[in-house]
């Protein structure tokens, strides 16, 4: 430890900047524990806590798998299919890169790549949400792009589900589709576990039963890192999604198939474009089948419509994406006869403010069976003249006749007889002017004239003319299809007018018990007084109907070889023609009986009743009664000549023919 | 050959020391402080690969990982301490051209995770994750030792700073282009921590630092995005609370939710960026709290105390050098990675020696602990 140590040490050391290094070390290590202290022992966990609802976790719904419809043979009209969309995170694509993952990915999607990078760039959020790029790919090409992921960056395969629509237009009125949840609808349903970004019904049972479809979302907690994106693995899952409910409807597809055929048949015959056919169970008011044409492809929807597309859909004047047998209105014409005979035979309360000619406190008037009003060629009110529609009249007619020959100078009679008060509690009895509660969204209740409705619309009271229209179905009157059936469902099944159901039955998602929908009254006709209607009175009607049928008013229908009651409309709207004729809608409404081989309408037995409708039809022949005696050859499987060949000449496509239905044979 | 024998006559020169002379110098302090940190960062690989939900362990796990290369950095701070750290001297140059052709290599092959998404840090080589940047900072140490050492004679002249500056350029141009804004700095940091130690002239190194202060709004231009967003949101976290400010507000928050003795290990429930890595702290912050903070803090403290007395001990500059070096090293990413978790410094990616999963970091560490160990092996005049 002496000299020789010295000469070892080969560089003198700076005591100052080793003191310096020292000093910046003590510096560096109280700096860092004082906050620490400051932030563990000062602020401590009591800061975290007031911190401890921010961003740390989020919760996320996971989707349920939503309920399957299925026909009434338990065939299914809608499933669920796998969808692969492609989804650009902007965060995750260096943008010297984008210029070729879009050409990339522009050659295997078949997208132009100047399109994907459009969307990728004008994309407004944050850079950390994903940008959709297509939709609907093949599984193929999402395997391909998920393998190939090293050289697209940022892009992402987003598996999810979406409805198949089976039936291409032939269900759509009934089924309607989904679409992106609507701010109303966000904010009415918001409670219920949904997200403004969710997928919901929008139209038909979609929109009616979107919450037993949808079933109970699942909701879990996720973790989130820095870029608040979910951390995979962190998932506390904290309930489980529900399977959404199956819907069996009461249609089956055979039947809303034949009745496509026919009402496509229709039209078609008479060149329009819109008509309506329903069929329903006047005992419990199921409906069987339900067809508004034009229509539209559901599927169009749920693939994610083009805008032109969807442009196109509601700019059409046919309005296809409308179901028109419960969301349009149109002037119900001779069929609402029905009502003004009900009001006739029914005797009513004591007038208040009875027509002219009647005394207060009088019974309101009512005819019998054997009554008879004078037919005639006009009834002339002031300078008007209300015509007879053959304008000659058949002489004093009963009612059973007046119904028979649709008289319109008999019904003028007996409206002004029964006064305006008592046709409108009728019509009202029968369900005219307001919700018919099918369960698909009813968009349109129709009119039914009084002097409070003509003093809010038109501040003036009904004229004594504009009563005589209203007993015959012109003039204010408006009424859905849905609704004039149901009232003849009423007549038919001896006074109760059923809530109209298109599901059968219901099928819970998670437990698999199948409920089946009860029959619901909506109401069961009686007179003023209180008392149930006299159900002779609606025999006496039936009995009427009836000879519409057979009196040939129908012409050959009542040569089928089933038994057939019903009435016909033909219902003037719109704008004269240069002949001053109007245009006209084609009604038919008829029902037949258990038996329909036996001619007996005396029992309200009746199980299927049908409705024809055909917008500004226009022919010689009804039409509608054609549409309908179609539908019930092929219902009932009868052999022989659908088209009506007597009438050739009316309508002369009839005759031309020559498509073979449903081993019904064609023109001879 | 020639390298052969010269081995050989450096073995002989060596032989009369071996033996439990040689082992008295070897600190055994600083090794033990070494793996003491170690253990704390196999601790939170573990917390990372179990979390609080109980993951179960996996060959891939950090965990697992973690003891592989424990194992791998045990063995080569053996044979960097047994290796003569004098031939380090002659071999820095070689290393020198290794070091570029690794960052070169990286830049080329690499691959890269992170919010950049463009980044190119890591080489996969046979399964394992390789970021030769964390080689290329204990390469760096040894390099500028060996440079400063041999210019001991005119070490106050300005042309030993614009030397080390020219130096540091490739290898600093190469890590920023990855870009790894951290490492780039830890050069930095390191260059200037040994031209200061080594004696350079006080004058010069605060003209440089005045030049640097100068051309700060031109670099900022130049900056990319992200790194100019990280330091804007350092002044004020609250304006971006989603991006980067989020990162810092939920790594503060982890720390206040430590408390004194902290949730326990595994325990952690604040979600937290890259908690394996650059946050790690904030995950040691909330499951040990600050005890344990504080333990691990105070064993830097003893370590770079170590650092720094093997350095004051050593008989020859470029020992001296390699000392200081590992200690400016590993305090500058101790403060800032550290102080980066509690919001006292910009958030840049700086790994947290011995406690941050990374292989390469750890094993760097090693060599580097290693090099220096040999220079207290091969002391010529012991201290005592």
């Amino acid at each position: 430890m002496s000299a020789p140590v010295e000469s070892y040490r080969s560089e003198p050391k700076n005591v100052y900047r080793f003191g310096v290094f020292v000093l910046a070390v003590a510096v560096g290590i109280t700096a860092l524990s004082t906050r620490m202290a400051y932030l563990q022992l000062v602020q401590g966990p009591a800061a975290y806590q007031a911190a401890g609802d921010t961003q740390e976790t989020a919760t996320q719904s996971t989707p349920s798998t939503r309920g399957l419809i299925f026909d009434a043979t338990n065939h299914p009209l809608v499933t669920n299919v796998v969808d692969y969309s492609v989804t650009v995170t902007p965060s995750d694509l260096p943008l010297d890169q984008e210029p070729a993952v879009a050409s990339r990915l522009g050659s295997v999607l078949n997208l132009d790549p100047i399109y994907i990078e459009t969307t990728i760039d004008s994309t407004t959020g944050s850079l950390y949400v994903p940008v959709k790029i297509a939709d609907g790919i093949s599984a193929q090409v999402a395997r391909f792009i998920q393998e190939n992921s090293d050289v697209l960056p940022g892009v992402k395969v987003v598996v999810s589900s979406k409805r198949e629509y089976l039936t291409k237009d032939l269900f759509s009125d009934v089924i309607g589709y989904e679409g992106q949840i609507t701010a109303s609808q966000y904010a009415n349903w918001k409670d219920l576990g949904y997200s403004n970004t969710d997928i919901v019904g929008q139209a038909g049972l979609e929109n009616q039963y979107e919450q037993l479809l949808r079933g109970q979302y699942g909701t879990q907690n996720v973790l989130l890192d820095a870029a608040a994106k979910p951390i995979p693995g962190l998932v506390n899952t904290t309930s489980s999604p529900v399977p959404g409910d199956s819907l069996t409807l009461n249609i089956d597809t055979y039947e809303q198939t034949i009745a496509q055929t026919a009402l496509a048949w229709g039209i078609g015959a008479s060149k329009v474009t819109k008509g309506v056919i329903i069929v329903e169970n006047p005992q419990n008011g199921k409906i069987l089948a339900m067809v508004s044409l034009p229509s539209y492809n559901d599927q169009l929807f749920s693939d994610g419509i083009s805008d032109t597309a969807f442009q196109k859909l509601i700019s059409d004047p046919d309005q296809p994406l409308l179901n028109k047998a419960i969301g349009a209105q149109y002037a119900p014409g001779s069929t609402f006869k029905l009502v003004t005979a009900t009001a006739g035979l029914v005797a009513g309360p004591p007038l208040t403010a009875p027509p002219e000619n009647q005394t207060v406190g009088s019974l309101s008037p009512s005819i019998d069976t054997t009554s008879t009003l004078l037919s005639q060629p006009f009834i002339q009110i002031g300078q008007y003249k209300y015509k007879e529609w053959n304008d000659k009249g058949w002489g004093p007619l009963n009612i059973s006749q007046g119904l028979a020959y649709s008289s319109d100078t008999f019904f003028y009679q007996l409206a002004l007889l029964v006064g305006l008060d008592k046709l409108t509690y009728w019509a009202d009895q029968y369900g005219f002017g307001k919700s018919t509660g099918i369960d698909l969204p009813e968009t349109a209740t129709g009119i039914v004239p009084t002097n409070d409705w003509k003093q809010a619309n038109h501040e003036d009271n009904m004229f004594t003319g504009e009563i005589m229209q209203a007993g015959i179905g012109q003039g204010y009157d408006a009424s859905t299809p849905l609704q004039l059936l149901d009232a003849y469902c009423a007549l038919a099944n001896g006074g109760t007018v059923w809530q109209p159901q298109v599901v059968g039955s219901i099928k819970n998602g998670a437990t698999g018990v199948v409920t089946n929908i009860q029959p619901v009254a909506m109401n069961r006709l009686k007179s003023q007084d209180g008392n149930p209607i006299s159900p002779q009175v609606l025999t006496d009607l039936r009995l009427a109907t009836r000879q519409v049928v057979t009196s040939r008013h129908t012409n050959n229908l009542v040569d089928l070889p089933i038994k057939v009651a019903g009435k016909t409309g033909t219902a003037e709207f719109g704008n004269p023609d240069k002949n001053n004729v109007l245009p006209y809608h084609e009604w038919f409404v008829g029902y037949v009986p258990a038996n329909p081989y036996v001619d007996d309408f005396t029992k309200p037995d009746s199980q299927l009743a049908v409705l024809a409708f055909v917008y500004g039809a226009n022919t010689q022949a009804n039409v509608a009664t054609e549409v309908v005696k179609y539908y019930l050859m092929m219902h009932y499987k009868l052999k022989g000549d659908p088209f009506n060949s007597h009438t050739e000449g009316y309508i002369p496509s009839w005759v031309t023919r020559t498509t073979n239905f449903y081993g019904l044979s064609a023109q001879d | 050959m020639s390298i052969l024998r010269g081995e050989t006559l450096r073995l002989r020169g060596w032989a009369p020391k071996a033996g439990w002379l040689a082992w008295r110098n070897y600190d055994f302090q600083l090794t033990t402080y070494a793996i003491l940190l170690t253990l704390f960062g196999l601790a939170m690989a573990y917390s990372n690969s179990v979390g609080s939900s109980h993951v179960p362990l996996t060959l891939s796990s950090p965990f697992v990982r973690s003891i592989m290369w424990a194992v791998i950095a045990a063995v080569v701070l053996g044979l960097t301490t047994a290796f003569d750290y004098r031939w380090l001297r002659s071999l820095a140059w070689p290393l020198y051209i290794i070091n570029i052709g690794l960052l070169i290599l990286t830049l080329r092959i690499g691959t890269g995770t992170g919010e950049a998404g463009a980044a190119s840090r890591w080489v996969v080589l046979g399964g394992f994750a390789f970021q030769f940047s964390e080689l290329a900072k204990i390469i760096m140490v040894v390099v500028f030792a060996a440079f400063l050492a041999d210019r001991q004679s005119k070490i106050k002249s300005p042309w030993t700073i614009i030397g080390a500056l020219v130096i540091l350029v490739p290898p600093w141009v190469l890590v920023l282009m990855q870009p790894d804004l951290g490492t780039s700095l830890v050069l930095v940091a390191t260059v200037t921590g040994l031209l200061f130690m080594s004696g350079a002239s006080l004058f010069w190194l605060g003209t440089l630092a005045a030049a640097v202060v100068a051309a700060v709004p031109f670099v900022w231009s130049k900056m990319a995005d992200y790194q100019q967003a990280r330091l804007l949101t350092l002044l004020n976290p609250g304006a971006d609370p989603q991006h980067a400010g989020y990162q810092i507000h939920q790594a503060e928050t982890a720390v206040n939710a430590g408390g004194i003795a902290g949730k326990g290990l595994t325990n952690g429930s604040v979600a937290l960026p890259v908690s394996t890595t650059d946050f790690v702290w904030g995950v040691l912050a909330e499951e040990l709290g600050f005890i344990g903070g504080m333990v691990v803090l105070i064993l830097f403290g003893l370590l770079l105390w170590r650092l720094l007395a093997c350095a004051w001990r050593s008989t020859d500059p470029f020992a001296m050098l390699i000392g200081c070096g590992m200690a400016t090293m590993i305090l500058f990413q101790v403060f800032v990675n550290v102080g980066m978790v509690m919001g006292l410094v910009p958030v840049t990616g700086i790994p947290l020696p011995f406690i941050t999963y990374g292989g390469a970091s750890l094993v760097s560490l090693a060599a580097g602990l290693g090099a220096l160990q040999s220079t207290n092996l091969r002391r010529e005049r012991p201290e005592w």
